[in-house]
C-alpha cells in the first residue's frame, strides 16, 4: 500500500533548508518544529515573525521568478549556503501553500535581483514604489497608447550633475515622493515629456525631463534595445544609480544596475 | 402632577399604567441597544476594538464589544424605564433612601461611558503604538506603548471620578507633575531636533539650494544628494555627510559655482 505523500516525498528528501512562501502562522508553526531543516520565510512581510525572513518586494505573480528571487536573496543574505539542496513550498492557484519544488542554491546562476532591491543606493521601499508605478504605467499606457520611460533612483546629486535639463522642471519646489497616491496619475500626465525622471535615495521626485549625458563607452547591453536603454545603462555605470526603463516598442519594464541588465518584467503579468 | 391622573382613574389604573409604562422602556430600551449595535457597527467600531484587550475578555466571554456597549446602553434605558414605573405606582420612591443613588444614576452611566471609551482609547492607542515601533527592534522600547495605554486610563479614570463627584486633587497634581515631566524632558531631548526640523521647513519651502547643487556647509563641501526635515546629506568622493538643519543655519551655506 503506497500513499500519495510517497511519490512526492522524493521531492522535499534530503534537503538542506525549506523556503516557505507566503506562509499561514499554523503552517509556519509546524514547518518550524521539522528537525535538521532550516526554515526560511520568503514573504512582503515577515507575519509570522520568523527568525530567517527574505523579503519580497513585489509580489510575483510568475512562481519561478518568486522563487528564484526568494533563493538569491537567501543566498545573499547568507540563510543557505552556495550548493545546498533547497525546497520550496509556495501558494501557485490559491492564497494557501500548494505546491513543492527542489531546487539548488548556485551562486554562479544569480541575476542579482535580489541585490538590486537589498543593496542598491536607495531604499528597497522606493526602487519598489518606483517599479509600482512603471507596471502600472505598462500596463494602462497613456490613453491607451503604449508609453516609454526612464526613472534613474538614488544618487540623485550626482545624476542631477550629468545631466540637464530639456526644459522647466515641473518638480521645482514640489515635495513629491513616489509613493504618494497622487504620484501614479501624475507621473502617467508627465510621461509624454522628453527626458528622465530623477528620483533621490529617499524617494523624492528631484526632476523630469532630464537629458542624460553619461559616458556611454563600454556600456554593454542586450542589442536591439534603443537610447533610452543606453541612456540608463550607461548612467546606471557611471553613478549609483538604479534605471528602470518602461520599453515604447516592446512593453517590457527592465531595470539596469552598475551598466547591467538585471530585471526583465512583463507588466501585463502583474 | 399625577394628581389629575389619580382623580380620573383611581389607584387600579395607575399599577397598569406603570406596567404598561414599565413594558414600553422595555421594548424601546431593547430598540434602542439594535439601533446601537447597528450604528456601532456602521462606524466600524467593531473594526477599531479589533485586538484590545476588552475585545479578547468580551470574546471570552462569548460576546464582543459591540454587544456588550449595546446590551450596557439597553439596560441603562430599562433601569430608568423601572425607576418611573415605580415612580408612577407611588412605591417606595419617596423613600429618602432612593434619592441620593436617583440623583446619582446619571452621574454612574456617565462615569462608566466614560471608563468603557478611556479603556478602549487605552489599548488602542498602546496597540498602534507597539505596531508603529515594531519595525524598531529595540526591547527597552516596549515600555512606551503601555506608559501611553495607562496615560490614556489615569486620564479617563480621572473624568470618571470627578463626575462621580470623588475629590480627585490629589491625582490632578500627579498628571500635572508626570505630564509636566514628560514634557520638559522631551523639550530639553528634542531641542537640536526642533531647532533642525524648524530650518529644515525653510530649507524645504524656500530651497536656498537643491539636489544636485555644489555646497558648503561649514567644512564639508559636496554634492547636495537630499535634503530632508531634519538632515541635509551632502556627499564628496566617497564621503557622505549628514549635516544637521541647524547647522546649515548657524554655520550658513556657501553654494560653490565652478
Amino acid at each position: 500500500m503506497s500513499r500519495p505523500p510517497d511519490l512526492v516525498g522524493d521531492i522535499v528528501d534530503g534537503i538542506d533548508a525549506l523556503l516557505l512562501f507566503s506562509p499561514s502562522g499554523a503552517y509556519y508553526e509546524r514547518a518550524a518544529a521539522l528537525d535538521d531543516t532550516d526554515v526560511v520565510v520568503v514573504a512582503t512581510e515577515n507575519a509570522v515573525g520568523a527568525d530567517e525572513f527574505v523579503e519580497l518586494p513585489l509580489e510575483f505573480d510568475d512562481v519561478r521568478e518568486r522563487i528564484k528571487f526568494g533563493v538569491e536573496g537567501a543566498l545573499s543574505e547568507g540563510v543557505v549556503t552556495d550548493g545546498d539542496e533547497l525546497g520550496c513550498a509556495a501558494p501557485l492557484f490559491g492564497d494557501d501553500i500548494d505546491m513543492v519544488a527542489r531546487t539548488r542554491a548556485d551562486e554562479s546562476r544569480q541575476s542579482g535581483v535580489y541585490d538590486l532591491f537589498a543593496n542598491s543606493r536607495s531604499e528597497p521601499g522606493v526602487i519598489r514604489d518606483v517599479f509600482e508605478v512603471v507596471i502600472e504605467l505598462g500596463r494602462k499606457g497613456q490613453k491607451g497608447e503604449p508609453v516609454g520611460a526612464l526613472f534613474v533612483v538614488g544618487d540623485a546629486g550626482k545624476v542631477m550633475n550629468k545631466s540637464r535639463p530639456l526644459s522647466y522642471n515641473p518638480f521645482e519646489k514640489s515635495h513629491v515622493h513616489v509613493g504618494d497616491p497622487i504620484v501614479n496619475v501624475m507621473l502617467k500626465e508627465f510621461s509624454r515629456l522628453d527626458g528622465a525622471f530623477v528620483i533621490s535615495d529617499a524617494g523624492k521626485i528631484v526632476s523630469a525631463y532630464r537629458y542624460l549625458e553619461p559616458g556611454a563607452e563600454g556600456t554593454d547591453i542586450p542589442k536591439g534595445l534603443g537610447t533610452r536603454h543606453m541612456a540608463a545603462g550607461a548612467i546606471t555605470r557611471d553613478t549609483n544609480a538604479v534605471a528602470i526603463v518602461l520599453s515604447e516598442s516592446d512593453g517590457l519594464v527592465r531595470a539596469f544596475k552598475e551598466g547591467e541588465l538585471v530585471l526583465e518584467l512583463d507588466p501585463e503579468e502583474y | 402632577m399625577l394628581a389629575p391622573i389619580d382623580g380620573l382613574s383611581g389607584g387600579q389604573f395607575r399599577s397598569v399604567l406603570a406596567a404598561g409604562v414599565f413594558f414600553a422602556g422595555i421594548i424601546f430600551g431593547y430598540l434602542v441597544g439594535r439601533v446601537n449595535k447597528r450604528l456601532l457597527y456602521a462606524m466600524d467600531v467593531d473594526d477599531a476594538v479589533e485586538g484590545t484587550t476588552v475585545e479578547r475578555l468580551a470574546e471570552r466571554a462569548g460576546s464582543t464589544t459591540v454587544d456588550l456597549i449595546a446590551q450596557f446602553t439597553s439596560w441603562v434605558v430599562y433601569l430608568v424605564a423601572a425607576l418611573v414605573a415605580l415612580d408612577i405606582a407611588r412605591f417606595s420612591i419617596q423613600n429618602p433612601l432612593w434619592y441620593p443613588f436617583l440623583s446619582y444614576l446619571p452621574s454612574v452611566v456617565l462615569a462608566a461611558g466614560v471608563m468603557m471609551v478611556g479603556v478602549l482609547a487605552g489599548d488602542k492607542a498602546e496597540l498602534y503604538v507597539s505596531e508603529r515601533l515594531r519595525s524598531v527592534k529595540l526591547p527597552e522600547l516596549s515600555v512606551v506603548p503601555l506608559a501611553v495605554k495607562y496615560t490614556i486610563l489615569l486620564v479617563a479614570g480621572l473624568v470618571a471620578l470627578s463626575q462621580l463627584g470623588v475629590a480627585v486633587n490629589a491625582l490632578l497634581v500627579v498628571l500635572f507633575v508626570y505630564v509636566g515631566a514628560v514634557v520638559l524632558f522631551t523639550l530639553v531631548a528634542t531641542r537640536q531636533l526642533l531647532t533642525s526640523a524648524a530650518a529644515g521647513v525653510y530649507l524645504l519651502l524656500r530651497q536656498p539650494y537643491g539636489i544636485g547643487d555644489r555646497v558648503a556647509i561649514g567644512d564639508h563641501e559636496g554634492i547636495v544628494q537630499e535634503v530632508d526635515v531634519f538632515v541635509t546629506h551632502v556627499e564628496a568622493d566617497e564621503r557622505e555627510y549628514v549635516v544637521p538643519n541647524h547647522l546649515v543655519f548657524r554655520r550658513g551655506v556657501v553654494l560653490v559655482r565652478e
